[in-house]
Formats: C-alpha cells, sequence, structure tokens
C-alpha cells in the first residue's frame, strides 16, 4: 500500500418541525494533521451563515469551530470539505514481538508523556467494567506479543458483536452493549477502550472517516459513505496504532482521522444547542473519494 | 483538656441544681447553672475554658455577659434572634430532607471568640494556602510542570472529575485562578488549628457568616462594642473592588454578577444575599448570553457586557454546549469566552480539580517548590491511596483511620476504620485494592468543642463539637485578604466526628478579637455592619426576573378570582346567593375552569377546587403560583413561603371534597393570595420588578372581570347581579350606597366606571395604563396607547342608554379591554421576556 490521496464530504443536514430562531453549534469536523496524515485543504460551511465563527484547539489538539447563527432558519445545512493524503503505516518486527506488558504504567513518579497516562484512565463511556477485564484477560496473557493481542481483541468484538443501527442510542450506557452485544462503532470503539483501559494500557477514541471501496463493477455511492469510529492504542516507541474493532482489522491508510479524545464526548462531529426548533430530523451524507 | 489539671475524665462541672437565675449583679457573683451540664472531657479541645469554670482570656467578656444576663432577657434574646431568622428568610435547603427543601437556618447566638495573635497566625496561613492553590492551578491549567516533573502523581489530577481540560490554556485575567477561597479548619486537643479541606470551586458560607454576625451583634450589641470585635464588611468592598480590578474591559462600565443555579440550590438564600449585599445582579443561565465572544446579560433594556462572574454554580453546569448538555443551567458558549479571557470567573472553571482532599498531602512539597516557603497551616494527615505505599499503610492501620472519596463524584461516601465490622473492613480494602486512586485516608481528629446555649428555658450550656470555615479573597493589590471572622458549624453531638451543614447542625457567629489599639482605631473608621449596609439599590432588572415577577402577579389574581368565582358558584348551589341555581356564575366558571364532561355541576365544581388533574383549576394554578413564588424566593419572607406551601399541604388538596369541605378549602386559599396581595402592597420597593409585578395583577384581573361583565350581558337583564356584586367584592360597597336589590344601572356603575372601587374595570384599566407608562418613561412603547382609546370611550358611555345588558357598545367596549389584555401580554412578551430555553441536538450517524 502506498500513500493515498483523498477527497471527503461530510453533508448534516438538521430539518426542524418549526423556525429555529438562535443555534449555537460546536463542531469538531476538520481533519487534523497526524504522524501518518496530511491535511491539503479543508473548508467547513454553515448555512444559513453564521453571524460568529471562532475557532480554537481543544486539550488534545484537535481543530474545534464554535458557530453562531442567528437567522431564523428550519433547515441547517453544515458542510465539511477536507483533501487529506495519508500514509501507510510501517511497522518493524521488533514492535511486532514486545510483550504487551511493556505497555503497562510505568511506577507513579516516572513521567510518562500525559498524553499517554490520559489515555489509560476510564471515563464516564468507557467505565471499567468486570466483563471489560475478562475480555481484555482472553487475550492479553502474560508475555504475549501486543501486536497480537490487540488484534485478536479487535477481531474478537468484530465476530462476536453484531452490527445494529437500532440497538443503541447516544447515551446507551456500555454495559448494556455488553449485554446484548449489538451496537454501532461508537460502542465498539467504547467497549474496546474499556477492555483495554481496565489493563490499564493506553488508548484513545478516535473520530473519522473509512474508504468504502464498491463491489467489483460497480459504482461507488454518492453520500453512502459515514462518519466512522475506531481506537488507537500506544505503543512504546512506535506511538499510536489504530485498530478497528467494528471491521475487525488494523486502522491503515483507508483510515482519515478527524481527531481524538478519551470518548465520543471529546471529539463528537457537532453538537448544538438551539432555541425554537421543536422535534428535528437528521440526515448525514458522507463521501469519500479517492483521487490519488 | 491540658494535662496539668487535677480532672478525671468526664468530670462534671459543678452542679447548682436549675432554679432560675435572676438578674445578675455584678458584686454578688451568680450562682452557675450555666454550667450545671457542661463537662469537659480531657481528650478535646473546650474553645471557651482552660478549666472548670475558668474562661480563657479571650472569652472572659462573653462569659460575665452570660452570668449576668437572666434567663428571662436570654430567652427574649434568642426569641428576637429566631424572629430575625424567620423574617429574613435565611434558609439552608437539604437535598436529603424528605419534608421539603427548605431548612430554617440554624444559628446559635454564643459567638465563637478568637483572640487576635491566634488570628494572626491562621490569616497568615490562609493568605499562604490561598496564594499556593492558585500557583498549582496555574501550573495544572497551564505548563503542567508538577505533572511533568513528578511532583503530583498524574493520576491523582488527570482522573479527576474537576480537571476540565477545556478549561487547558484558558487566559485568565491577572493569573487569578481562585478569587475565592474556603478553609475548613478544626482545632487537635493540643490547640493547634489544622486545615481538614480546602473549598476552591465554589466556597460557601461567606453570606451565612454575614448574616449570622447580624442577628448576633444585635443579641450582644454592647458585648460586641465592649469586645471592639472586628467587622465583616472590609472583607465583602474587598471582593467587589478586586473583582472590578481585575475584571477585563470594554463595553460600558464594569458588571459583575453573581451566578446561582437557582433557588434549588441548597445555599440558593446565600447567592441572594451577597448579590444584594455587593450590589450584583443575582442571576441564573438563563440570564446570561454568549455574542462576539463576551458574555452578555439579558436586562429589560437590552444585552449589558458582564465583565465578572461569582460563579456558585458548579463548572460542569456552566456550558452546555461543551460541557454536560444535560445541563439547562448554563450558558451556551461560556467556555470559549473563558479561554479567550473576555471575562473574569471567580473562580476559574476547573478551580474544582483542587477539592476532594487527595492533594492535601502533597501540599508541603508544593508549597517548597513553588513558594519557596514552608507551608504554615498544616492539613490533618492524609494519604492517596493512589500510592501504593500509602495504601499499604492505610489498609494496616484502617481502624484507626477515616477514608474518603478522592473526588466528590466518585459517589463513594466517606467511611471510619472502627465503624466497621470484620466483613465490612475486608470489603472496603477489596474495594480500595480494586481502585485505589479513588481513595484517600485520613487521620481521625478529635473536634474541638464550644458550649450552645441549649433552650430557652434552662439557661445553661452544652457542649458541641464544631469546625471553623474560613474565607479568603482576592484584593486588587494581588494579594489575598482573609475575612476576619467566619463560619462556626456545630454538629448535633459533642462527640461529631463530622460537621457538615447537609448533615444537619447549627452554626455561630465568630468574633475576631483586635490586635490592639490600631485596630479599634480602624474599625472607627469603617462603617459598623448594619440593616442599612445591606440595602442596596439593585437597578438591573434581568428579563426573566421581569417575567418571574410579571407572572407572579397574574398567577397570584388568578387563584384569587378563581377561588371567589368557585366560592360564589358553591353558594348559589346551596341556594344561599340570591341568584340561585340560574346564577351566571356557573357560565362564567364554565368558561373558565370547569371540565365539559357528564358529572354534576357540583362535582365538576368541586373538583375544580381541589384537584391538580383539572388543569384549569384552583388546584392547578396554585401549583403554579407555587413555582412561581419559587422562583421569587429571594424576594419572598419564610412566612410569605410558608403560607403557600401550606396551601399544598391542605388535606384537601387533591381529595375529592363535600360542599362544606370545598368551602372551607376556598376560604383559606383566599386568606393566603390575600396575605400575598397585602405583601406585595406593603413590603415590595416600588422598583421596576414591583411594576412589571402589579401590571400582571391588575392585567390578570382586568381580563377576569371583562370576560364577566361579557357573561352578564350574554345572560340578560333577567338573571340576577348578587353574584357580579360578590365576584368584584362590591356587595359591602353597594349596600352602603343603595340600600336595595342590585339592578343594573347602579352595579354597572359600580363595577365598570366608579374609578374609586379598586374591584372596577376602570380602576383597573387605569392601573394598568399608568404602571405601563412608567416603564415607557424608560423603555419606550409598552403598550399603554393600546389601552387610551377604551379607557376615553367608558368614561363617555351614556348612563341611562348605555348601561344595560343589550348595549352592543358597552359589549364592544368590554370585547375591546379584554382584547387589549391579550395584546398588552404580547407585548410585554416580545419586548422584554424573550429568553426561551435552548435544547441541545447531536448528530449521530455512523457505521
Amino acid at each position: 500500500m502506498s500513500r493515498i490521496e483523498y477527497q471527503v464530504v461530510h453533508e448534516t443536514v438538521y430539518t426542524y418541525a418549526w423556525q429555529v430562531t438562535n443555534g449555537q453549534h460546536y463542531a469538531r469536523l476538520t481533519p487534523r494533521h497526524t504522524a501518518v496524515q496530511e491535511v491539503l485543504w479543508s473548508a467547513l460551511e454553515f448555512l444559513p451563515s453564521p453571524a460568529e465563527i471562532s475557532k480554537h484547539r481543544d486539550y488534545y489538539g484537535n481543530h474545534c469551530h464554535i458557530v453562531l447563527i442567528q437567522t431564523p432558519h428550519e433547515t441547517l445545512h453544515v458542510t465539511a470539505t477536507a483533501l487529506v493524503r495519508v500514509e501507510p503505516l510501517v511497522l518493524g518486527e521488533a514492535h511486532c514481538l514486545q510483550a504487551w506488558e511493556c505497555a503497562l504504567p510505568p511506577s507513579l513518579y516516572t513521567p510518562e508523556p500525559l498524553e499517554v497516562a490520559d489515555m489509560r484512565l476510564a471515563t464516564a463511556m468507557t467505565p471499567n467494567l468486570n466483563e471489560g477485564l475478562q475480555m481484555a484477560r482472553r487475550f492479553f496473557t502474560p508475555q504475549r506479543p501486543w501486536f497480537d493481542a490487540m488484534l485478536d481483541l479487535t477481531r474478537h468484538i468484530n465476530t462476536e458483536f453484531a452490527y445494529d443501527p437500532e440497538a443503541t442510542q447516544i447515551d446507551t450506557p456500555l454495559s448494556e452493549v455488553f449485554a446484548t452485544k449489538r451496537g454501532v462503532c461508537q460502542d465498539f470503539a467504547h467497549l474496546m477502550l474499556s477492555c483495554l483501559r481496565s489493563l490499564e494500557l493506553p488508548a484513545r477514541y478516535v473520530s473519522g472517516y473509512i474508504l468504502n471501496e464498491p463491489p467489483p463493477g460497480e459504482e461507488k455511492l454518492v453520500g453512502g459513505d459515514a462518519s466512522h469510529a475506531w481506537v488507537e492504542a500506544w505503543l512504546p516507541e512506535a506511538g499510536w496504532i489504530g485498530f478497528d474493532p467494528t471491521n475487525g482489522k488494523l486502522a491503515n491508510a483507508e483510515f482519515i482521522t478527524i481527531g481524538w479524545g478519551r470518548d465520543y464526548n471529546d471529539i463528537a462531529p457537532l453538537r448544538g444547542i438551539v432555541l425554537g426548533g421543536g422535534e428535528h430530523d437528521l440526515e448525514v451524507r458522507v463521501t469519500v473519494t479517492r483521487i490519488g | 483538656m491540658h494535662s496539668n489539671q487535677q480532672q478525671t475524665q468526664g468530670m462534671q462541672l459543678q452542679t447548682q441544681g436549675m432554679q432560675m437565675q435572676t438578674q445578675g449583679s455584678a458584686d454578688a457573683p451568680a450562682p452557675q447553672p450555666l454550667l450545671a451540664d457542661y463537662e469537659l472531657p480531657p481528650d478535646r479541645y473546650d474553645e471557651m475554658f482552660s478549666a472548670a469554670d475558668t474562661p480563657r482570656p479571650h472569652f472572659q467578656p462573653v462569659y460575665a455577659a452570660l452570668q449576668q444576663t437572666s434567663a428571662g432577657e436570654m430567652a427574649q434574646r434568642i426569641q428576637s434572634a429566631e424572629r430575625q431568622i424567620r423574617d429574613s428568610g435565611i434558609t439552608y435547603n437539604v437535598y436529603t430532607d424528605p419534608n421539603g427543601v427548605d431548612r430554617q437556618w440554624e444559628l446559635d447566638v454564643l459567638p465563637l471568640a478568637v483572640s487576635a495573635s491566634e488570628w494572626r497566625e491562621l490569616e497568615l496561613g490562609i493568605m499562604q494556602r490561598a496564594r499556593l492553590l492558585n500557583a498549582v492551578l496555574a501550573d495544572l491549567y497551564g505548563p503542567q510542570k508538577l505533572l511533568q516533573d513528578g511532583l503530583l502523581p498524574t493520576q491523582l489530577v488527570l482522573a479527576h472529575s474537576g480537571f476540565l481540560r477545556n478549561a487547558y490554556g484558558m487566559k485568565v485575567p491577572g493569573n487569578h485562578y481562585l478569587h475565592l477561597y474556603a478553609a475548613d479548619l478544626t482545632r487537635s486537643p493540643d490547640g493547634k488549628w489544622w486545615v481538614i479541606a480546602d473549598r476552591t470551586q465554589a466556597p460557601s458560607g461567606a453570606g451565612y457568616a454575614l448574616e449570622n454576625r447580624l442577628i448576633v451583634s444585635r443579641v450582644f450589641p454592647d458585648l460586641f462594642r465592649n469586645m471592639n470585635v472586628r467587622h465583616l464588611a472590609q472583607f465583602f468592598s474587598t471582593l467587589r473592588d478586586s473583582l472590578t480590578f481585575h475584571a477585563p474591559k470594554g463595553d460600558g462600565s464594569p458588571l459583575a454578577v453573581v451566578w446561582t443555579p437557582g433557588p434549588w440550590n441548597e445555599t440558593y438564600f446565600e447567592h441572594a444575599l451577597l448579590a444584594r449585599y455587593l450590589g450584583f445582579p443575582l442571576v441564573e443561565g438563563g440570564d446570561l448570553t454568549v455574542l462576539n465572544n463576551k458574555v452578555w446579560l439579558k436586562t429589560i433594556a437590552g444585552p449589558r457586557r458582564v465583565h465578572a462572574i461569582i460563579r456558585r454554580q458548579d463548572d460542569t453546569f456552566c456550558d452546555p454546549l461543551e460541557l454536560r448538555a444535560d445541563s439547562s443551567l448554563g450558558c451556551a458558549g461560556l467556555m470559549e469566552c473563558v479561554r479567550r479571557g473576555t471575562v473574569l470567573m471567580a473562580n476559574a472553571p476547573g478551580a474544582g480539580v483542587l477539592e476532594g482532599g487527595a492533594l492535601l498531602g502533597y501540599l508541603p512539597r508544593l508549597c517548597e517548590h513553588l513558594l519557596g516557603e514552608s507551608l504554615l497551616l498544616p492539613s490533618i494527615a492524609t494519604w492517596w491511596c493512589g500510592e501504593p505505599a500509602a495504601m499499604a499503610d492505610a489498609l494496616e492501620h484502617a481502624e484507626s483511620l477515616a477514608f474518603k472519596p478522592a473526588d466528590h463524584a466518585s459517589g463513594i461516601e466517606p467511611v471510619f476504620g472502627n465503624d466497621l465490622n470484620p466483613e465490612q473492613l475486608a470489603a472496603l480494602k477489596a474495594n480500595i485494592e480494586l481502585h485505589p486512586e479513588r481513595y484517600l485516608a485520613q487521620e481521625l481528629v478529635q473536634l474541638s468543642q464550644s458550649p450552645i446555649l441549649n433552650s430557652r428555658q434552662h439557661h445553661s450550656l452544652t457542649p458541641r463539637a464544631i469546625g471553623l470555615r474560613v474565607h479568603a479573597s482576592m484584593s486588587s493589590n494581588g494579594d489575598y485578604c482573609v475575612m476576619p471572622g467566619g463560619l462556626t458549624r456545630v454538629s448535633s453531638a459533642a462527640d461529631a466526628r463530622i460537621v457538615a451543614m447537609q448533615r444537619g447542625g447549627s452554626s455561630k457567629d465568630t468574633w475576631v478579637l483586635p490586635d490592639g489599639p490600631e485596630d479599634t482605631q480602624f474599625t472607627l473608621l469603617r462603617s459598623t455592619l448594619t440593616a442599612a449596609d445591606l440595602v442596596s439599590s439593585n437597578p438591573m432588572l434581568t428579563s426573566r426576573g421581569a417575567e418571574n415577577k410579571y407572572w407572579f402577579g397574574r398567577a397570584c389574581e388568578r387563584c384569587e378570582d378563581i377561588a371567589r368565582m368557585l366560592r360564589v358558584a358553591l353558594n348559589a348551589i346551596l341556594q344561599e346567593s340570591e341568584d340561585g341555581l340560574n346564577s351566571p356564575v356557573f357560565a362564567l366558571a364554565a368558561n373558565f375552569v370547569l371540565s365539559d364532561d357528564e358529572r354534576p355541576l357540583d362535582r365538576r365544581l368541586l373538583d375544580a377546587c381541589t384537584l391538580e388533574s383539572e388543569s384549569l383549576g384552583l388546584a392547578a394554578n396554585l401549583r403554579r403560583l407555587s413555582h412561581l413564588a419559587f422562583q421569587l424566593r429571594n424576594r419572598l419572607s419564610l412566612d410569605h413561603w410558608r403560607s403557600i406551601t401550606q396551601l399544598l399541604r391542605n388535606p384537601a388538596l387533591n381529595k375529592e371534597v363535600t360542599l362544606s369541605e370545598g368551602l372551607a378549602w376556598l376560604d383559606a386559599v383566599l386568606i393566603t393570595t390575600t396575605t400575598l396581595s397585602g405583601y406585595a402592597l406593603d413590603s415590595m420597593t416600588r422598583t421596576t420588578g414591583f411594576r412589571f409585578l402589579s401590571i400582571g395583577r391588575r392585567l390578570e384581573r382586568l381580563g377576569f372581570l371583562t370576560r364577566a361583565m361579557l357573561i352578564a350581558c350574554d345572560k340578560g337583564r333577567d338573571s340576577g347581579l348578587t353574584w357580579l356584586l360578590e365576584l368584584c367584592d362590591s356587595v359591602i360597597t353597594y349596600r352602603s350606597r343603595y340600600m336595595a336589590q342590585p339592578e343594573w344601572l347602579p352595579v354597572m356603575d359600580l363595577v365598570i366606571r366608579d374609578e374609586s372601587n379598586p374591584r372596577s374595570l376602570l380602576f383597573q384599566a387605569l392601573g394598568v395604563r399608568d404602571y405601563l407608562r412608567k416603564l415607557e418613561a424608560d423603555h419606550g412603547d409598552c403598550g399603554a396607547e393600546l389601552l387610551e382609546p377604551h379607557i376615553e370611550l367608558v368614561r363617555k358611555l351614556d348612563l341611562d342608554s348605555e348601561f344595560h345588558p343589550d348595549s352592543p357598545r358597552l359589549q364592544q367596549v368590554l370585547q375591546d379591554f379584554s382584547d387589549a389584555t391579550l395584546a398588552i401580554n404580547a407585548r410585554l412578551s416580545n419586548q422584554f421576556f424573550s429568553h426561551p430555553r435552548a435544547r441541545v441536538q447531536n448528530d449521530r450517524s455512523v457505521t
């Protein structure tokens, strides 16, 4: 696999039951640079046009936009566009053979990078659960290579859990996902994080996109892609390596990263506070096109 | 107790029987029933006594005053203090109190005196601690050197729910993260003070201390003056000046506000008091809005830039856009203003990370490192179990330690090791080993004790364990200023191990004695704290405040109108009214409150009285009234608030009542609503807020009267009119004027056109118009002109030709007034009250 260039168009449309007079939105839709990803160009458009836009980087360095819309509207369009170049992952053989214990926390006062220490900790959405600990221990047996154990856990979630968009909501607790064995990418990412963090292994939640190549001979469906979520785990010296429990594989150059955090809450793509509006319909269209 | 005294454990002080003491006299020391029940255990420090009946020198004047005051006089003083507490509505809401959210504030009138030398030490210690904690915050939300260099375990900070990542890198005006700080102190048997907890998020208690001072200084006015007790006023003016000084500038004169989560909060009373005392508006999240990355207050005169916020709101509730999405208490966009430094937050969001106690054990080292000084005021020994060595040690000595959550948000309840049976202890140890970072172990301290006056009848003292909360504020010179006083918290038992208001218990005023003559001179320069100090006008009326008052006025009047109407209707059923069963009041009731079904009329009327399920009925309206009254609680005395809550506890409520029960219930309702009206007229200052309340009342009554009169017209000349007079509370006026059966012309004249009758249509209309005109002086057109033509028309109606039920002009005028009330309501809503509640939306479309 060599480097790939993509165009990503991510459209979100809210249709409200009645007029929204004022809307504030917190968007994390702009991809960031990473060790393997270069953002060549990006744009974020709101319709109706915002009265104000302010930008900042959050605690983890992700791009955030805070947008104020004061034009009364019944439909809100948000379009994020980006051109991104992704390098394939190169893993040395030495890395692949390291025992997983090397990623365990050092002693209390041996400083390690804070971004790593932060990702060892359970959060409200990725609590330490007995089910998670048991599942993690099945794969992380003493002295097993880190890479093998990670990949097995990733595949295990993919085989044992069913993809079912109807099964969960944003606030479905993880214990329920463990019990029903159904959910979507967010749930599976949280589940894997919960397993890893119960062993105090550092891992983070990644928000982004995945390229879905059409079956041979068929044309690619415009808007048929979706935003995606997976996990990156930290291996000393090698750094952060992506695993996608939803698809049961290593996250490589077909994955485009927007940003990361401890869980969904840290990197939710779009969150808003509106006045008025009543019930709303939400439509999201994502098109990831390989351009080079 | 000091070891050199020859006392046996738990010895009783002199017992002199329980006889009442009469007027004390200087030359013949009175006997001491005061100390009949007072014990001085040897393993406890007593604040007042160094030995049996030997007060400590700085407590001597207090003790002498106690001896010289008769039991009767003391009882009077205590009663007067209790009356003040009730009248000013001081409350402390206790979440766990099944009897409702309000508990009257408990105050013991005997102050805790602290000597000048002792205070000086405490003061220096508190100032240093505030500086230290501020420096720790500046590091955690900035360079994070303490974590990188291993001076603080990363987990202690990163796993704490108070570590607010959204606040990282924020620009803090003047680098003052901590503007308000409080330390909870306790005194060990050897007389040393120790810090048991640091309060950095939104420390409460300064306002209660102020209120206690106000009351206690009146209970002992001479003693207070003679002892030259240091005043509290300067602390609050320091805080006020400091916020103004450090706040960012621009967009008009500096405006600071006190941000409360609302009346449900346990310390809401204090928020209201602080706001009033500092002269800052009291606001809720819905009063604030963010525009142009700045915070604005929605007032009836348009948005005003907010430069500083005293935050009594927990930080995770501050901004629903970025933080807790389920919070309706916040202000969306606030965090971005905080990061950009366009608003001063006292305290900075994220300051709560220092609370919980895990930090206590690290403070000596941090103090050396950050300030280059040794820590002056020690914390009680505390070990964070996240450190393996500390955990092992703590588990070994579990019986002699208290175990507490390192983070209040964890839901872990504090326990005392020696309370646990072997199984419980094993379970605790297992939990700690599973999540050591969530626990801390703390040495048990024997709290000091201080006497309280134990009851009205017996003029005697009882020992109680106490703790002291001391407050510090940033000042405009860039260093901290400590309030010379504080909130002394009193436990409900002498041997209590925890003193917390939330667990019940009482409080005391804290008297810090002056440092010598200079200090006396200083206090002469300062104004003493009097009631007049508390009167500070509040010119900034928030949109929400105006709306609450308006709807409170309307709801009060609506309850009264409905109750009166139902009483007239029930009396008609009983055939006690001259109109009998043909009374048009039934048509009015049907129009207003009755549900339309097959049940007999009397049942429907009675259900409208007492069942909340009748959504238009009286009971449902009373419930609405109580919600609105709750919003205005900082303006209502406890007695008024209670009169409403008592109605809602009346056994008739939500019961299917009989006619006589129904009438008794209506009488009870009318007494309450009339009291509330009287309160509004007698007790409220004539501010803009009062105008909104009055407009609400009068508009409601105007609407009610016009509907009643339209019904009267509709029912025609043949139906009786007594009901209308009763409804308008004008029977007596009518009888005294006409001594005859009600007739159309005089009745209509009295209830429509008589400008001297406060229940007449014209009286109400003129009232609404005049109040609107007063508003218009400041705020432009508010709709007074909507009433003007109709007022003129009523005045011009020809008595002989138009004052009969068939007159189309009369009916038209009534209809016009009715329409005008709706139009004015809409005008006021658009102009002043527009602050709809926002909702949070998320997207979720994923693979």
